[in-house]
């Protein structure tokens, strides 16, 4: 299967799945309340998700299959987290991240 | 003035879209990070077109496409971009009563799809409290500006990402991005916990579990603590969930 073919059934597949997780409560109204359990762990999916999209992208390299720590990337991604905590602003962030990435880069190769 | 000849649904969109115009600018970088995310996946325009118009939920675009990019099995992609959206359920119930008694049947089947985190906390934070308005439209008005700016910058991003060198680091913007997004979401102290624990797994699991699964276990590992040191006096400290 071609590249791309296999890359339409993610956006299938998660088209399907996403709009089924936003609508199922809104259809099921007032028959069948959510478990506390669930609501417990789903209100918890922001402050995961985010950090595991954060984490490895800020700490490593994947060259080959293999992670190598990337002394760039950390150094930029912490400047980052502190114009993220200071300003909240996500253009500042995002400009400071990659201005000390491509300091760091140019000077620790 | 334009407001006497609207109808009322008219104007009730209108609200809803005036409510979130402040948080727009802040989908736009994250909207160019995930249409160029598609192209440097190796795939092209229709493919960031058909994300981003169809599933309409960013983080998980992002993740499903950098996972695949890397090479991860269909489901890891999948199922990791699920768990990512399973925060929709929440919302939605959440919102059921506010929406579901207002929309007719057939409306019904088609309200959860405009459900993506700004409109939800413009409907629960404002729309909801308002009586000059229907708060129906003014959710789906609220998502269809958010929809239209979101597919303009990826699109912009898909076509500006296939001109940008790799010596760039691009990539890098993805991290970004969603620093930026995680640092407002960190409310309560349990919020915290659940990063920090998140951090520690994915760190030592991303390189070390097969088929790209590290994420998928990280994120499971953080809801679990959460859900287990949950208090709920935090409640009370809480705005909206988004």
């Amino acid at each position: 299967m071609s590249e791309t073919a296999r890359f339409w059934i993610i956006i299938v597949v998660l088209t399907v799945g996403t709009f089924l997780l936003r609508s199922l409560p809104i259809w099921l109204y007032g028959r069948t309340p959510m478990p506390t359990w669930v609501e417990r762990l789903l209100r918890y999916v922001p402050a995961a998700a985010l950090t595991a999209l954060v984490v490895p992208g800020s700490l490593y390299i994947k060259d080959a299959g293999i992670y190598e720590l990337a002394p760039a990337r950390i150094v930029a991604a912490l400047a980052a987290l502190v114009v993220a905590v200071r300003t909240k602003n996500v253009i500042a962030t995002m400009i400071s991240g990659m201005v000390v990435l491509w300091v760091g880069q140019a000077l620790l190769g | 003035m334009v407001e006497d000849r609207v109808n009322r649904t008219g104007r009730s969109m209108l609200a809803g879209a005036k409510d979130v115009s402040p948080i727009i600018l802040g989908i736009i970088p994250f909207g160019l990070v995930a249409g160029a995310a598609v192209i440097e996946a190796g795939l092209g325009l229709p493919e960031a077109i058909g994300m981003s118009l169809f599933v309409n939920a960013g983080a998980s675009q992002i993740a499903a496409t950098a996972l695949f990019a890397e090479g991860a099995p269909l489901w890891v992609a999948i199922g990791t971009a699920l768990v990512i959206n399973a925060r929709m359920l929440i919302y939605s119930a959440s919102l059921a009563p506010i929406l579901a008694p207002k929309a007719t049947r057939r409306g019904k089947i088609l309200l959860g799809h405009p459900l993506v985190d700004q409109a939800y906390a413009a409907t629960m934070t404002q729309g909801r409290f308002r009586d000059d308005i229907d708060v129906v439209p003014y959710y789906v008005g609220s998502w269809a500006i958010l929809a239209s700016v979101w597919q303009i910058a990826n699109i912009v991003g898909a076509l500006a990402g296939s001109f940008v060198p790799p010596a760039w680091s691009l990539d890098f913007t993805v991290p970004l991005v969603f620093l930026a997004m995680l640092v407002p979401a960190l409310k309560t102290h349990t919020d915290v916990e659940v990063a920090l624990i998140t951090a520690f797994a994915a760190a030592l699991l991303v390189p070390v579990l097969p088929m790209q699964t590290g994420l998928l276990v990280a994120i499971v590992a953080g809801m679990a603590w959460g859900a287990m040191r949950h208090h709920d006096t935090e409640l009370a400290q809480e705005g909206e969930a988004g």
